[in-house]
């Protein structure tokens, strides 16, 4: 599988161009997508997590999202990868999302981590008090991805496990894109 | 002057073992070279405890406990 070089939308004349050379893919299959996500239970004891249906082009923006479902009901992960037509596109996508969390999550801290290009952490809780958020922006070449943990507001998710998960994110992403 | 006199009373009590011990060995100019070690004592069992002080579930040590968390279940720190 190979994330297309450049996401569907862009002008024909270009498609054709790419196409004569060989590089990217003729169209973006949605169905390719469901190769950059992954499911936590790779680094839980395997059964913890249920998958929701993943969406194809969230918000209308190129790109796969899917929900996972802790099986206790209290724990959730959001994982949203966007395939954008360069990586100056990602990172402006990953510092949009960034802004965006900033109203998202109240007493926000952020550190950077060893996932991707330009990977940051941000942790806190949810405006009401009611749960813990972390979240975990990093690109990867074209892509932007945010991985987003909501959890009981006494146990955050912790930061070995979001890494380990982005890690593998990363490696699949970088899997699709290169390989 | 009687609280001096036991003071040294006591002092002379407790090191009068000590004493007695580098005279003996001081004695002891034989060729022996058996070694009598000490008796084994006990050997200490290490019981690793768990955040509610028991030894734990599933073998989680000390500081660690067992539930369903982000990783599901695994041994947790408390």
């Amino acid at each position: 599988m190979r994330i297309p070089l450049m996401p569907v939308g862009i002008p024909a004349a270009t498609t054709a161009c790419a196409l004569a050379f060989g590089i990217g893919s003729a169209a973006a299959d949605p169905a390719d997508y469901n190769a950059l996500l992954v499911n936590p239970n790779d680094v839980t004891d395997s059964t913890a997590y249920t998958a929701s249906a993943p969406v194809q082009n969230p918000n209308n923006q190129q790109g796969i999202s899917a929900v996972y479902t802790h099986r206790d009901g209290t724990r959730q992960i959001t994982e949203t990868v966007l395939v954008l037509p360069d990586p100056a596109a990602a990172t402006t996508a990953m510092n949009s999302s960034q802004n965006e969390m900033a109203s998202r999550i109240a007493n926000e801290k952020t550190q950077p981590v060893q996932v991707g290009t330009g990977a940051t952490l941000l942790t806190g809780s949810s405006p009401d008090g009611t749960k813990s958020v972390s979240v975990l922006l990093f690109t990867q070449g074209n892509a932007a991805t945010t991985v987003e943990f909501d959890g009981p507001p006494a146990d955050a998710a912790p930061t070995e496990f979001v890494v380990d998960l982005g890690q593998k994110q990363d490696a699949a992403i970088k899997n699709a894109l290169w390989s | 002057m009687r609280k001096l006199a036991v003071v040294v009373a006591a002092a002379a009590v407790l090191a009068s073992p000590l004493t007695v011990t580098q005279a003996a060995q001081a004695a002891d100019v034989s060729n022996d070279t058996t070694v009598y070690a000490p008796a084994p004592g006990p050997t200490p069992r290490v019981h690793p405890m768990d955040c509610a002080g028991t030894t734990g579930r599933m073998g989680c040590g000390p500081g660690w406990t067992w539930r369903d968390g982000w990783r599901g279940w695994a041994c947790y720190a408390c």
